[in-house]
């Protein structure tokens, strides 16, 4: 009977010889033990090159991952693990090597960072996803080192599902534990997606720093700015709270009193650009706006009803955080 | 309040449950798609049904404290030693209950055997895996605590052998000097604290041998392993006395301060000295060690051993879990 079933599969199929059957990795689910071991094998394939650009990152008193994005040395972690701009580290890669690095810039809102590798060295590297490439339901796996560098242990590697992707944060299935903060996701591609960030309660739904993070931040970051929420304390304030949607970043809120809804704005605009500079992201709107100061005038484009309208903005004192 | 957490434009607050209500265009994968979803379990297939049918719950006191691997037709269970201690009774997937009769204990190993009180000779029980396991990363899986379920993940991590850890008093030293050495701290619930010793105590004898120095404190305690009983002679203002200390795990004492370990929940108390072991990310509770552990063939390549943390476990793997069912009948 298996038999008669698996030659009239086969007949099928043949009948069908123009359908490109889908990997195994881009199906909605695996249906059995074969699209299973595609996943693995697929896996395996990438793991090498992947292991390859991961380091440890030690500071004194504890440590974390990151991973190198290009040839000379250029390192995406998360900024808690880095702390400081401009602050000596040791990152060790994984044959056990050690190297110097310096601290860059980085975004206590998404929690991405940078670090640069010291020394006229090549350095093996992970090719890195667009905005956009990855998606809710998508395969991933991570690397890292939790509670430090280990040789005999060697690199850990997780697997999981991408569950959520909202403004500054990715959630997957793939487990996480101290040490692997900075450590990097990849999908079946090979391509570094995001930055791990932090653990949940539960170990089923952590959190990381997608890549788009960096993409609409990356000169910021890269010239040593460091957006902290206390720095964030002495920027111009506007007014809203804000999500990223697939037609743009939308005002959910409008705070009275403050200078967006003096400037007339509205929940359910579009903000589209700030100072001439088209939005990415919604940390990059608060990046921008934090690094006028109040009083400071923002010429704001945005949409509404499939209209675009201008106006300038005149931005108010954040109030404070503390009571 | 409200305002405030605008103002932030805090990410970090929002958890899953809050997050489905606010996404309504369905950007939340369906828990069935997930790792561990129904859909990803239902691919495991054969894997999957073998892996319901060959592990038994191993309950005390209708609880639940370890699960086993049938080695055999005649009904022998394979499980966790220090796990399974009191064992009385074994549920299998299909209901039944047995009666549960202890054959041998391997302490090296952590394992132990047991036999179901039963005339039946065709218990399903486990194939071991033949190809010694690589370090490459594999697809694992284990039945989950109701038998109902599996659960999936991916080996990670070399094979390696982890070190013994020694037992440990839960003291930190301080001082040394030529009257003996100083304990700085107790930590709470320990084991030192338990036999009444205090921060301020100059240690001058560890089973009646003079110390001066931290080093031989530890060396002395930590030759020992975990339950053993060291006599301590201490010195408390100008006083000397001397305690009985039953020594605890250096894991379950220290960690307490470790903030992976507080997220972790239950741990194995026994997580060291395995000759070898396949790591990999099950999400399986401390109750669940003893089980066997599955290839995608449903061979079974490994016995659960220690839950280490929150996505750590270790497996003995087969090569070394099945000496100890040598001489079963098949």
């Amino acid at each position: 009977m298996l038999r008669l079933v698996i030659t009239l599969l086969l007949g099928l199929s043949i009948l069908h010889g123009d359908v490109v059957e889908l990997d195994a990795w881009k199906k909605k689910s695996p249906s059995d033990i074969t699209d299973l071991l595609s996943i693995q094998k697929r896996l395996r394939e990438l793991l090498p090159k992947a292991k390859k650009a991961l380091v440890s990152i030690e500071a004194g008193d504890g440590a974390g991952s990151g991973v190198i994005v290009s040839k000379d040395g250029l390192v995406l972690t998360a900024a808690h693990v880095t702390g400081k701009t401009g602050k000596k580290m040791q990152v060790r890669l994984p044959n056990g090597k050690r190297a110097s690095a310096i601290t860059l810039g980085g975004s206590e809102i998404s929690d991405a960072s940078m670090l640069q590798i010291l020394g006229n060295k090549e350095w093996p590297f992970v090719p890195i996803a667009r905005k956009g490439d990855s998606k809710v339901g998508d395969w991933c796996f991570g690397l890292g080192h939790p509670g430090g560098f280990d040789k005999e242990r060697g690199v850990v590697v997780r697997i999981g599902k991408i569950i959520a992707k909202k403004d500054e944060t990715m959630q997957t299935d793939s487990r996480l534990l101290g040490g692997d903060s900075g450590g990097p996701l990849f999908d079946f591609e090979g391509q570094l997606i995001a930055i791990h960030s932090r653990v949940s309660q539960k170990p089923d739904q952590n959190f990381h720093v997608p890549i788009e993070s960096f993409h609409a931040n990356w000169n910021t970051f890269r010239d040593e700015n460091l957006i902290s929420y206390d720095s964030m304390q002495e920027g111009g304030f506007f007014g809203v709270a804000c999500e990223e949607t697939k037609d743009g970043l939308i005002i959910r809120e409008v705070i009275s009193g403050t200078a967006a809804e003096k400037a007339g704005l509205k929940t359910n605009d579009i903000l589209i650009e700030v100072n001439d500079e088209p939005l990415d992201s919604r940390e990059e709107f608060i990046i921008i706006i934090s690094s006028l100061k109040p009083g400071d005038e923002a010429k704001v484009l945005y949409e509404r009803k499939g209209a675009e309208l201008s106006v300038k903005v005149n931005l108010g004192v954040r109030p404070s955080i503390k009571e | 309040m409200k305002i405030v957490t605008v103002l932030l434009l805090s990410v970090s607050l929002y958890g899953i449950e809050e997050h489905k209500e606010s996404n309504a265009t369905g950007d939340l994968l369906p828990l069935e798609l997930r790792l561990n979803g129904k859909s990803t379990q239902a691919a495991f297939g054969e894997a999957k049904e073998t892996a319901l049918n060959v592990t038994a719950k191993l309950t005390r006191n209708d609880k639940l404290i370890a699960m086993g691997a049938i080695v055999s037709p005649a009904g022998h269970i394979l499980t966790k030693a220090s796990s399974c201690v009191g064992a009385r009774l074994a549920t299998l997937a299909n209901g039944k209950v047995y009666k549960l009769r202890i054959k041998k204990r391997n302490e090296d190993l952590d394992l132990a055997l047991y036999q179901m009180i039963s005339t039946k000779n065709d218990f399903p029980y486990i194939s071991w895996s033949e190809s010694n396991s690589s370090d490459k990363v594999s697809w694992v899986l284990s039945a989950f605590t109701e038998l109902e379920e599996i659960r999936v993940g991916i080996t990670s991590g070399n094979k390696r052998e982890i070190g013994r850890e020694g037992g440990v008093m839960g003291v930190i030293l301080g001082n040394e000097n030529d009257r003996g050495v100083l304990v700085t701290e107790v930590i709470p619930q320990a084991a030192a604290d338990k036999s009444g010793l205090r921060h301020g105590d100059i240690i001058q004898k560890v089973d009646s041998r003079s110390v001066k120095k931290r080093d031989q404190v530890v060396n002395l305690v930590s030759k020992k392993d975990p339950g053993d009983v060291v006599t301590v002679d201490v010195l408390r203002k100008k006083e000397t006395m001397k305690f009985r200390i039953t020594l605890g795990h250096r894991s379950v004492t220290f960690d307490l301060f470790n903030r992976n370990l507080q997220m972790s929940g239950p741990v194995s108390k026994r997580k060291d000295n395995f000759p070898l072991i396949i790591q990999h990310d099950l999400p399986l509770p401390k109750e669940a060690m003893g089980g066997p552990l599955f290839d995608l063939e449903g061979n079974c390549i490994g016995i659960n051993i220690a839950r280490v943390d929150r996505v750590t476990v270790f497996s003995l793997p087969a090569e070394i879990a099945e000496k100890m069912t040598a001489g079963l009948k098949k």
